[in-house]
């Protein structure tokens, strides 16, 4: 297995002072499953915006395929960024165009802004964006306004649009933690299956330490902006999960994220 | 002893804020020398100043709709005029969409600026290099009207369109994309609402600055004023009236739809 994304030395100071990252070295080979753990406010979510440049890093090296992502000029980061997907916990949709349309936005990264401005989608484009959201089981939901389905549905169709773009990469940033627990084994499997179906590696950023053991091939461990624990989901035995959420420890099991959101 | 219940500083404060508004009113009435007795002369004269408005005559009305007509089209047009340029900057400016912070920063400082200076000095400005009539209503309400949606534009576009935006560059979208794929259909009802607003607003101004020679009915009623033709006066007041209580009426009906869309 090739290597696909080497990060070294990534270091994110926030400008309020609070550093996030504090250097994170990672490989990250084709085709693994990785789910990223901690705790909220660990830096895991910093990590995912840092390799796509949503959050400009402070210092540090990220290598895609080869290409310094962090000196890209814009022009490059658009073409690392096309090859890259991602998925949101809040699944940042546009709520106002079709389910279709989301999906085809995944497109765009090939597009001339003319083009993407126009929707002028290829036909073998939108075969395959429709093929896609049959896979994930919305084939009745095609054509109806994203903001007219439920949470675990907008999730899937946050899935396909990152399938869409036919990534080497995959970034999902908390895909799970605003759903019930029936909606967030549908999400994971769909996001599971297609990477593995389709040689995609995934970055995956969850609070549940299960969830995590489930699906990832490896986990890595990060706590205070730094990498704590990095091995296969055998070796997170409670001591080391117990060490990552040390003081944290009700954000551990399913559904931590959604009763702090409650009560928020 | 009773027993106190307040919150002592906030109490205080209330206290010395209307101790210093009694003190501050006294001697500010006396330097406007304003008098009682002025007063009820002014209260004196009222009934038969109603007396006069009440000889309503129909004869100026057509005169008076024209009028308004080109009141309202006056608005329109700089309203649409604002649409076009507060979209285009708008994006410029806000957050999360503009391409060059140091540019993003310099109109953000002209638009407070601009905000800053009153719609009638604006106004005024154009009379006098435009001369009075209605390029000049139309080009000094351009810069207030620009700067309110340009700011109204931004304030949703960080808040409201921030996820999609997000969702865009990430996937490698151009900024061309960013703006017409993910924020304009994502803010396309707010922004109407606003536009709404924005119009309703525009109309009763264009009345108002049409007495310093911006055009349009308010120039009437400012000719009414001066020679004391009450009872056109009056009709004229009333047409005002009318149109801007159907125009409220229809934008609440649109906002209030729009936002029942867009939910």
């Amino acid at each position: 297995m090739s290597t696909l994304l080497e990060i070294k030395g990534l270091t994110k100071k926030y400008s309020a002072g609070t550093i996030a990252l504090n250097g994170i070295d990672l490989q990250v080979k084709s085709k693994e499953f990785i789910a990223v753990i901690g705790p909220s406010g660990a830096g895991k979510s910093t990590l995912l915006r840092c390799i796509n440049r949503l959050v400009e890093p402070s210092s540090g090296s990220i290598e895609f395929e080869g290409d310094r992502v962090d000196q890209a000029s814009a022009r490059e980061l658009r073409r690392v960024r096309s090859n890259i997907g991602m998925i949101f916990q809040h699944y940042n949709l546009v709520n106002r165009l079709s389910v279709l349309e989301n999906v085809l936005h995944g497109r765009l990264g090939y597009m001339s802004s003319i083009a993407g401005m126009f929707s002028r989608y290829s036909e073998e484009d939108k075969k395959k964006s429709i093929a896609l959201l049959h896979k994930v089981g919305l084939e009745n939901e095609i054509y109806k306004r994203a903001d007219e389905l439920s949470g675990g549905q907008k999730q899937r169709v946050g899935v396909c649009r990152a399938l869409a773009q036919q990534p080497r990469l995959i970034l999902a940033d908390e895909p799970i933690a605003s759903l019930d627990p029936k909606s967030s084994a549908i999400v994971m499997d769909a996001i599971h299956r297609n990477c593995v179906e389709q040689g995609i590696a995934c970055l995956v950023n969850l609070h549940q330490v299960e969830v995590a053991k489930q699906y990832a091939s490896r986990i890595i461990g990060i706590k205070n902006g730094m990498m704590v624990f990095d091995g296969p989901p055998e070796a997170l035995t409670d001591y080391y999960a117990a060490l990552i959420y040390e003081g944290k420890e009700s954000q551990m099991y399913a559904g931590g994220e959604q009763q702090d959101r409650r009560y928020a | 002893m009773k027993i106190p219940i307040s919150h002592k500083a906030t109490r205080r404060n209330q206290r010395w804020f209307f101790a210093i508004m009694i003190v501050l009113f006294i001697p500010c009435a006396f330097y406007l020398k304003l008098s009682y007795s002025q007063f009820m002369d002014g209260v004196g004269r009222v009934p038969d100043i109603v007396k006069q408005f009440l000889h309503i005559s129909l004869e100026d009305l057509p005169t008076l709709l024209t009028e308004l007509l080109t009141s309202l089209i006056i608005a329109f047009l700089s309203v649409i005029i604002s649409v076009f340029l507060s979209l285009l900057l708008s994006f410029l400016i806000a957050d999360s969409t503009a391409p060059n912070r140091l540019i993003a920063k310099g109109l953000r400082l002209i638009v407070v600026i601009v905000r800053t200076i009153p719609t009638t000095i604006w106004v005024l400005l154009a009379v006098a290099s435009m001369g009075f009539g209605s390029m000049a209503g139309v080009l000094g309400l351009l810069f207030p009207t620009t700067s309110f949606l340009i700011k109204s534009f931004t304030a949703q576009i960080d808040e409201t369109g921030k996820d999609s935006v997000e969702a865009i560059r990430a996937l490698g979208g151009t900024w061309w994309h960013v703006v017409f794929n993910g924020a304009i259909p994502t803010l396309y009802t707010t922004f109407l609402a606003l536009i709404a607003f924005n119009f309703e607003i525009t109309v009763a101004e264009t009345v108002i600055l049409g007495m310093v020679g911006a055009g349009g009915i308010g120039v009437l009623l400012q000719e009414y004023i001066s020679y004391y033709e009450f009872a056109p006066l009056l009709m004229g007041i009333l047409v005002v009236f009318i149109t801007l209580f159907i125009l409220e009426l229809v934008t609440n009906r649109i906002r209030k739809r729009l936002a029942d869309n867009a939910r």
